[in-house]
């Protein structure tokens, strides 16, 4: 394997009775050990009105966040671009880069909760025509002094994002993907396809396909970097593993089944609401460090991914089972992955 | 009230050609000595598309701030609300709110930018509107409870903000206001009218008779917190501040006339392109300590403020002197006020 990322997901989310304070607490906290144990990058998703989990801001969290942890890559994973106005995203995702010495990765993706479109004042129907605008005016306001542009939602006129990002021409810009039209959106007008922690492995292989013929299409060569998200957790044992996990991860994806994460999902592979052992099966990466690592090695060899972005924590696990995990990730599984 | 708050504005503004890394890395510094001299509170404003000069965005660097200076109160001053959509503020001042202990304030206003309004695709005319309708639909968020809400250009379906406020009911709300409508807005909606920088202290005078006379009509009393903005140039001696302060109020006054900040401001005090001399007066606090301690007793004795948002590094002041004049402020300044109350 030439190299292989390893990044940490801090879903941020939390059961609705958590003290946040202490959790936040405690977030600084992994970041700290995550920039300590050589961890590549730390995500943020983003979500609003979140019941029934709490959660933090994604701008004001990485922004944050970073203090603690100098090392490490900040990932925008992802934003909901068809939520935004451009010019705000571009200004405020430059001045992270800046804050941060160049280390934002601009993620982004459709959303598909109707309450969240409902507050930004606009639709599910309109969601494809701004999220496309809207990345080509904040790659525009990026790299140009001043823009002059039509939005159907807002008109650049000799508008700036005068502070540049540090990072030329740009951060990347990963675009997150369940479906197969998005894949190929995300192939026509991203650096990179950013995998989704939910589709089955088998899926994404088939999808890899899809998304590599999108690419040759659009004379494009597959991306140096290949990122995915993945559900992770490692312990002595896959029996112990899955005994520690189940009931966090269970409820989250209980959560993504009620949400109506499933419904974006190809066919053959959009149901979040199975039985845990099935929905396990070939889609989190789960078991001893030896198994954790042959399951990453594996998923490398047959797609090409290169960056992991793992979440370990899931609502209601406490603080010592995640530093654990971290601990035994860096450990145990990261330089057998390497040596893989 | 027998206390004075002193705060430091942050502009972060800063010519093209600066090194941006490393003038971040000086305002952490400032930010650093200001948490270790005593100071109350850091703001940072809000403007988009401010080319040709730089400027960091207000959410990203507060909540960096914050990291370098754990018991200052962070003034967000002002946002820009009419451009905004109400769940977005209210979600990421709750995440601010929770991270920083509950040291956020809330200031908001108008904004008067034809740039910012059309990037944000808000008519101008609907600024008022979304402003008033984006601040009920804020404060109601801040409840915590579910929300449902119709406005002109967002609706709120059983909406909630994902985590509480520390502060309850909810951070202060300081409403930005130079005209005379938006002062009586001001005294209407917000927890206290945030007094601007720009204008001279007896247009002020003037005003303050409006703001109270609006308070009592709405029944509401004298905020105890009155805050106001002030370009504070101090220096050992009278005649170094006045060196300090003239290049820089300069280019700085330039700049916000291009813009049309003049505009909205009061017939009778707004060219603002006027000579520095007369330009000073009434409006930026100039002087030694003794001299800027007895101005800053005048502002308190004739309006009532209470405290005082300086802004200390005009364009081109160079690091060393913003920090030599924050500590001389510490040192000779603060307890001059402190003890003339």
């Amino acid at each position: 394997m030439a190299d292989m990322q390893f990044g940490l997901m801090m879903r941020g989310q939390f059961p609705a009775e958590d003290d946040m304070q202490q959790r936040f607490a405690e977030l600084m906290e992994q970041a700290r050990t995550a920039n300590k144990l050589g961890y590549a990058s730390l995500t943020n998703g983003m979500h609003y009105s979140s019941a029934p989990f709490q959660d933090f801001q994604q701008m004001p969290f990485l922004s944050r966040i970073m203090a603690e942890a100098p090392g490490m890559r900040l990932n925008f994973g992802i934003i909901l671009l068809s939520l935004s106005k451009p010019l705000d995203i571009a200004e405020c995702l430059a001045t992270v880069d800046v804050l941060s010495g160049g280390k934002v990765i601009f993620g982004a993706a459709l959303g598909y909760r109707e309450v969240e479109f409902l507050a930004f004042g606009t639709s599910q129907k309109e969601r494809v025509l701004r999220f496309e605008e809207n990345l080509e005016a904040i790659k525009r306001l990026w790299t140009e002094d001043t823009v002059d542009m039509k939005g159907s939602h807002f008109e650049l006129k000799g508008a700036s994002c005068a502070l540049k990002p540090i990072q030329k021409p740009h951060p990347p810009i990963w675009i997150g993907a369940n479906a197969d039209p998005a894949i190929e959106r995300a192939a026509r007008i991203g650096d990179c396809w950013y995998v989704n922690p939910h589709n089955r492995i088998d899926t994404i292989i088939r999808q890899t396909e899809l998304y590599r013929r999108a690419l040759d299409a659009c004379g494009k060569p597959f991306p140096d970097e290949f990122p995915a998200r993945r559900e992770v957790f490692v312990a002595e044992s896959r029996e112990k593993a899955m005994e520690l996990c189940k009931p966090f991860l269970k409820k989250k994806y209980a959560a993504y089944h009620e949400w109506g994460q499933d419904k974006a999902m190809p066919e053959g592979d959009d149901d979040l609401g199975l039985d845990f052992d099935d929905l396990v099966r070939d889609r989190f990466l789960i078991g001893s460090p030896d198994e954790v690592a042959e399951q990453m090695i594996d998923l490398n060899r047959q797609t090409g991914i290169n960056h992991l972005i793992m979440s370990v924590q899931w609502p209601g696990m406490p603080q010592s089972m995640v530093l654990d995990v971290l601990h035994m990730l860096a450990e145990d599984v990261f330089p057998k992955v390497r040596q893989g | 009230m027998t206390t004075m708050q002193f705060g430091v504005m942050q502009r972060g503004v800063f010519p093209q050609g600066e090194d941006m890394r490393a003038r971040f890395g000086e305002l952490m510094e400032q930010a650093r000595l200001m948490e270790k001299l005593g100071y109350d509170s850091i703001t940072k404003g809000s403007h988009y598309s401010t080319y040709p000069m730089h400027e960091m965005m207000q959410i990203p660097y507060l909540c960096r701030v914050m990291a370098e200076a754990p018991s200052l109160r962070l003034n967000a001053g002002i946002v820009l609300l009419a451009l905004q959509k109400p769940l977005d503020v209210a979600e990421q001042f709750a995440t601010m709110d929770l991270m920083s202990g509950g040291r956020m304030i809330f200031g908001c206003a108008l904004g008067y930018r034809d740039v910012e309004y059309k990037g944000f695709g808000v008519p101008r005319g609907a600024g008022r509107k979304r402003f008033e309708e984006n601040l009920e639909a804020v404060k109601r968020l801040w409840s915590g409870e579910p929300v449902s809400m119709k406005g002109s250009h967002f609706e709120l379906d059983g909406a909630r903000i994902s985590v509480p406020l520390v502060q309850k009911p909810h951070p202060p709300i300081w409403v930005g206001a130079n005209a005379d409508p938006a002062i009586e807005r001001a005294a209407r909606l917000g927890d206290c009218w945030y007094v601007n920088p720009h204008q001279r202290l007896d247009t002020l005078e003037r005003q303050l008779v409006l703001y109270k006379r609006t308070l009592d009509e709405e029944g509401k009393p004298f905020p105890a917190e009155f805050p106001i903005r002030r370009e504070v140039f101090c220096a050992p001696t009278h005649e170094e501040a006045i060196r300090i302060a003239g290049p820089s109020l300069k280019s700085m006054y330039e700049a916000y006339e291009e813009w049309g900040q003049d505009k909205v401001m009061p017939e009778g005090d707004n060219d603002i392109s006027m000579r520095y001399a007369e330009l000073a007066k009434g409006r930026f606090i100039v002087g030694s300590p003794d001299e800027v301690a007895e101005e800053m007793l005048h502002y308190h004795r004739v309006l009532g403020v209470n405290h005082i948002i300086m802004s200390v590094q005009g364009t081109g002041l160079p690091q060393s002197q913003t920090l030599e004049t924050l500590e001389l402020i510490a040192a000779e300044v603060f307890p001059k006020v402190r003890q003339g109350l």
